[in-house]
């Protein structure tokens, strides 16, 4: 991880209490379970069981909460699930 | 047709020369939506490699001709499926968003594209991914497939299964005369059968991406 993107990361740290953004993953009928799996497992290093988990929940619940931390570091995610083809917004965490 | 399997290595499927000029020609289709130049057009040998700074230098042009609009949504729902909206309910979040990734999302989905495109258009019928371009290959794949999923309307979990259930029916019909009578529409059921061909294409390769984890964890 570069020294840019540690400063990033300890903004958006510094910045979750006040003012916590989450990344939300939305169901479509297109991505295959083993494929978002893959992708949890492999962006956001969760182990294959939570990366499991958050799946069924998407596509069960309609949506899943991934990832929270500052406004910034949310575009982030949701950049890099937009490039692996799956739907993901931001939004001010309880909104 | 033969899915992903792990040889040697690497995941490698077998395609006939019919399938993979179809397969190659839709992944050239998905890239040029996405606005890159015409895949196997003559001269694009190093664009790969000058792709990134390129584009960057256009960015700068752009923002110095004051044509740095922030990019509309797409009216397209294919390639707004491929670039979606960052936020259902804030204009103002979609669009800052819109604006600071789009350019790198559109770069990043055509040269994967055009990597896939490449290697289809190799000689011989294998397909060979490496296991660290897997993913690479699998998101592209995705991008094709939710493109292909856009032009067939499906939007639900049960728009996919009615596809699947007018796919089985057509091909049934499709040994006896009643075909003429299904009212089904034989570009929809084309398009849709090469859907089912890359989703199948896809799962083999996740296949081989998920055995070959679970053997190096023991």
């Amino acid at each position: 991880m570069s020294t840019e993107e540690q400063i990033e990361r300890e903004g958006a740290v510094a910045t979750r209490l006040d003012d916590p953004w989450v990344t939300i993953v939305w169901n479509d009928p297109v991505n295959l379970m083993s494929y978002v799996t893959h992708v949890f497992q492999t962006y956001f290093q969760f182990t294959r069981e939570e990366a499991e988990a958050r799946m069924r929940e998407v596509h069960e619940r309609g949506r899943a909460v991934v990832s929270t931390g500052g406004r910034e570091r949310m575009e982030v995610d949701v950049q890099a699930m937009h490039g692996y083809g799956l739907w993901a917004t931001l939004q001010r965490s309880g909104a | 047709m033969r899915g992903f399997s792990v040889t040697e290595g690497a995941a490698v499927a077998y395609l006939d020369d019919e399938e993979s000029t179809v397969i190659a020609r839709i992944v050239a289709d998905v890239g040029e939506l996405l606005g890159a130049d015409a895949f196997g057009s003559p001269g694009r040998e190093d664009a790969g490699d000058a792709g990134q700074p390129r584009g960057e230098a256009d960015a700068l042009f752009r923002s110095i001709a004051g044509l740095d609009d922030t990019p509309a949504e797409p009216a397209d729902p294919a390639l707004r499926r491929l670039l979606p909206s960052a936020s259902r309910e804030d204009d103002e979040v979609a669009a800052e968003f819109r604006r600071l990734t789009e350019g790198d999302l559109r770069a990043t989905k055509a040269g994967r594209l055009r990597t896939m495109w490449e290697q289809l258009n190799a000689p011989g019928e294998a397909w060979e991914v490496s296991l660290d371009e897997a993913m690479a290959t699998a998101s592209a794949l995705t991008d094709v497939r939710l493109v292909l999923a856009a032009r067939l309307s499906i939007d639900t979990d049960e728009d996919a299964e009615r596809l699947h259930e007018e796919i089985d029916l057509a091909t049934h019909a499709m040994g006896t005369d009643a075909h003429e009578d299904l009212g089904v529409d034989p570009e929809r059921v084309w398009l849709g059968m090469l859907y089912q061909a890359l989703t199948w294409l896809q799962e083999s390769l996740l296949q081989c991406l998920i055995t070959t984890e679970e053997e190096q964890d023991v």
